[in-house]
C-alpha cells in the first residue's frame, strides 16, 4: 500500500475559545482527489490552511509523507501549495507573480518557459499578460494568474479553496481544467473545498463533509440545519418553505444539524399506513460519481437540497431527469445529529 | 487711506522684499559657487544621509516586528513610539550632548562638535518616525499576502523580505518624512555640532546665525536652498516609486 500523503491525528485548531477544526483522523492517499463540502464557516478554509502549512495546529499532528510537518519546514514547503479563496497577487507584474515561487526554489534557466507554460494552462497568453501589472487584471484573470503561480511549481499537493467561487463561468471552466492538469501531468494530490457539488462528484475520488470543524460522511449524505420545531409534544420537525415537514428525532439543541443517510426515491406517494417518511421534491441535477460510476441526484424539497445515490439502471428505468417531481423516502433510524 | 491698511501694505511689501532678495541671493550663492554655502550644503547632506541610513537599517526591522507580530505590551509600545515621534530636537541635543561631552560616558570617542555626533542625534530623531510609519505600513498589509507568500513556499527570511517589498511604498513615505525632519532640524545640530564654520555648520544652523546677525536675505536664501534640496530628494524618490 502506498504511503499516505497526509495523515491527520487528533487535530484541533482554535482561535481563542472558538474551535474551528477538530479532526480525530483523516488520511489522504497520494494522487487522489479529495473533495470537501461544507457550509460557510464550517472550517474548510481553516483546514486547508493547516494542510497548506500556513498555520500551526493548536493540538495534534499533521503527517506529510509519513513525517510530522509544521509551517516553514523544508521537507514540505516546496511540495505543497494552497490557492486561497480570494486571489491575492503581489504588487508586481504577472510574470513576476507567477515566477515568484520558482525563484524561491532557485529554479534558474527555465523560469520563462515554465511561466509561459503555466499561463497557457490557465488560458492566458504569456505574450499578452506576462508584463501586465497586478492591478490591470479582472477578478477571474487574477484568480487564474494565482493558479498559474501554483501550477508552475508542479507541487506534489495542490490545495484549492473555493477556486471558482468568485469568477465567471468561463474562468471557472478554465480553472477546473487547469486544476485537473496537476493530477494528470504529474500525479499531484488535489484537495478541493468547493460549493460546486457537481464538479466535485465528477472529479473526486473521495468526498467528505465538514461541519463545525468535524469531518464526516462520504458526500452522499444530506445535511439539514435547524431551527427545529416541536408542533406537538415529542414530535420534532423541520418546516420547509413549502410547508412540508421533515420529521426528525429530538435534537440535542437548536443549532444541531441532522445528517441523513440512505435516502431513497420513488415516483409515487407511499400508501397510507406505511412507516415511510416522505417528502415531495423535484430533481434539480444528476451527477456521475467518478469512482463508483453511480449517479448522484440532487433533489430540492422546499428550499433544501437532498442527495440520493442511484445506479445508472435506476435512473434509466425510472426515467429520472432534472425537473421531474419525485418522492424522497427517509428513515429516522438513518439520521444522526452533528 | 486708514493708517492700519497702510501699515499692512508696508509690512507685506517688506516681507516680499525679503523673499525676493532671498531668491536673488540664493541664485547668486549657488551660481557663484560660494564656498561657505556649499560647505553648509555638503555638511547637511552628509549628516542627514548618515542618520537616515542608520535609522532605516535599525528602524525598518523594528517597525516590521512592531507591525507584524502580536505580543503582550504591543499597544503601549506603539503609544511610546508614536509619542517619541514628537520628540523635541533640543531635548535630543541635550541628551546626546550629555553622553558625548568629555565628562560623559561616551566622551572618549571625541564625538562632540563633529558631524558623526550630529548624526547620532538625528538618528535618534528619525528612528521613532521610521519605526512608527514602518509599523503602520506593515499593519496595513493584507493578511492574504502572508498566506500567498507562504503558500508559494517561502521560508521566514523570504517572507520577511517579500513582505517588506510589498510594503515598499509605505516604507518610502516613512523614509521621506524622516528625512524631511532630519534635514530641517536645528536643535541637535546647534547643540551637538556647535555651528562651527567649514566644519559642522549645516544649512539650518547657518540660517539661525544669519538671522541673528540681521542678514535676513541670506537666511531666506539658505532656506530656499534647503527647500531645493528637499525638492530634489522628493523628485528622485517619486521617480524611484514609479519605477518599482
Amino acid at each position: 500500500m502506498d504511503q499516505l500523503v497526509y495523515e491527520l491525528r487528533s487535530l484541533v485548531h482554535s482561535y481563542g475559545d472558538n474551535t474551528v477544526v477538530s479532526i480525530e483522523h483523516l488520511a489522504v492517499r497520494p494522487g487522489s482527489i479529495l473533495g470537501i463540502i461544507g457550509p460557510n464557516g464550517s472550517g474548510k478554509s481553516s483546514l486547508l490552511r493547516l494542510l497548506g502549512l500556513i498555520e500551526r495546529p493548536t493540538r495534534g499532528k499533521i503527517l506529510f509523507n509519513g513525517r510530522e510537518v509544521a509551517p516553514f519546514k523544508d521537507e514540505a514547503r516546496f511540495l505543497i501549495s494552497l490557492l486561497p479563496q480570494e486571489p491575492f497577487l503581489m504588487k508586481r507584474s504577472v510574470f513576476n507573480n507567477v515566477s515568484y515561487g520558482l525563484k524561491l526554489r532557485g529554479n534558474g534557466g527555465d523560469i520563462a518557459d515554465r511561466v509561459s507554460e503555466a499561463l497557457t494552462w490557465v488560458g492566458l497568453s504569456s505574450r499578452d499578460f506576462a508584463r501586465r501589472p497586478w492591478y490591470a487584471l479582472s477578478g477571474g484573470e487574477a484568480q487564474r494568474v494565482a493558479l498559474a503561480a501554483r501550477l508552475a511549481l508542479k507541487p506534489e499537493v495542490l490545495l484549492l479553496d473555493e477556486p471558482t467561487a468568485s469568477v465567471d463561468a468561463a474562468s471557472a471552466q478554465l480553472i477546473k481544467e487547469a486544476s485537473l492538469r496537476a493530477r494528470q501531468h504529474w500525479g499531484a494530490t488535489l484537495i478541493v473545498a468547493s460549493h460546486d457539488w457537481q464538479w466535485l462528484y465528477e472529479i473526486c475520488d473521495e468526498i467528505r463533509h465538514i461541519f463545525k470543524g468535524k469531518i464526516f460522511g462520504t458526500g452522499r449524505e444530506s445535511i439539514v440545519f435547524g431551527p427545529w420545531q416541536e408542533p406537538e409534544p415529542g414530535k420534532w420537525v423541520k418546516v420547509l418553505s413549502d410547508h412540508q415537514q421533515l420529521l426528525v428525532p429530538a435534537p440535542p439543541n437548536q443549532e444541531a444539524a441532522a445528517l441523513i443517510e440512505d435516502l431513497a426515491v420513488s415516483e409515487s406517494e407511499p400508501r397510507a399506513g406505511t412507516d415511510d417518511h416522505v417528502l415531495r421534491g423535484i430533481v434539480s441535477r444528476l451527477s456521475l460519481e467518478k469512482n463508483t460510476g453511480q449517479v448522484v441526484a440532487t433533489i430540492i424539497a422546499g428550499n433544501l437540497p437532498f442527495t440520493v445515490g442511484l445506479t445508472p439502471q435506476q435512473v434509466q428505468e425510472r426515467t429520472i431527469f432534472p425537473g421531474k417531481d419525485i418522492f424522497i423516502h427517509y428513515s429516522l433510524e438513518r439520521m444522526k445529529w452533528i | 487711506m486708514p493708517s492700519g491698511i497702510l501699515f499692512a501694505v508696508a509690512f507685506i511689501c517688506a516681507v516680499m522684499e525679503f523673499i525676493l532678495e532671498g531668491f536673488f541671493q540664493a541664485f547668486h550663492l549657488l551660481a557663484s559657487g560660494n564656498a561657505e554655502t556649499y560647505s553648509a550644503i555638503w555638511a547637511t547632506v552628509k549628516v542627514s544621509s548618515y542618520s537616515i541610513c542608520c535609522s532605516l537599517l535599525i528602524g525598518i526591522p523594528l517597525g516590521f516586528c512592531l507591525g507584524y507580530f502580536d505580543f503582550r505590551g504591543k499597544k503601549p509600545l506603539r503609544t511610546v513610539v508614536d509619542t517619541l515621534m514628537a520628540l523635541p530636537t533640543v531635548f535630543i541635543g541635550l541628551l546626546v550632548y550629555a553622553f558625548i561631552t568629555q565628562r560623559g560616558p561616551l566622551g572618549n570617542f571625541g564625538l562632540l562638535f563633529t558631524l558623526p555626533g550630529i548624526a547620532i542625534g538625528q538618528t535618534i530623531l528619525a528612528l521613532p518616525i521610521i519605526i512608527g510609519l514602518s509599523a503602520t505600513a506593515v499593519e496595513s498589509m493584507d493578511e492574504k499576502l502572508r498566506i500567498a507568500i507562504m503558500s508559494l513556499g517561502a521560508n521566514r527570511r523570504q517572507l520577511f523580505i517579500s513582505s517588506l517589498w510589498e510594503a515598499r511604498h509605505g516604507l518610502l513615505a516613512g523614509a521621506i518624512a524622516a528625512y524631511g525632519r532630519v534635514m530641517t532640524e536645528v536643535g541637535i545640530s546647534m547643540m551637538v555640532g556647535g555651528n562651527i564654520k567649514w566644519h559642522t555648520r549645516t544649512i539650518t544652523t547657518a540660517i539661525a546665525l544669519e538671522t541673528n546677525k540681521g542678514q535676513f536675505g541670506l537666511g531666506v536664501a539658505l532656506g530656499i536652498v534647503l527647500l531645493a534640496i528637499a525638492f530634489c530628494v522628493n523628485i528622485s524618490v517619486s521617480f524611484l516609486r514609479r519605477r518599482v
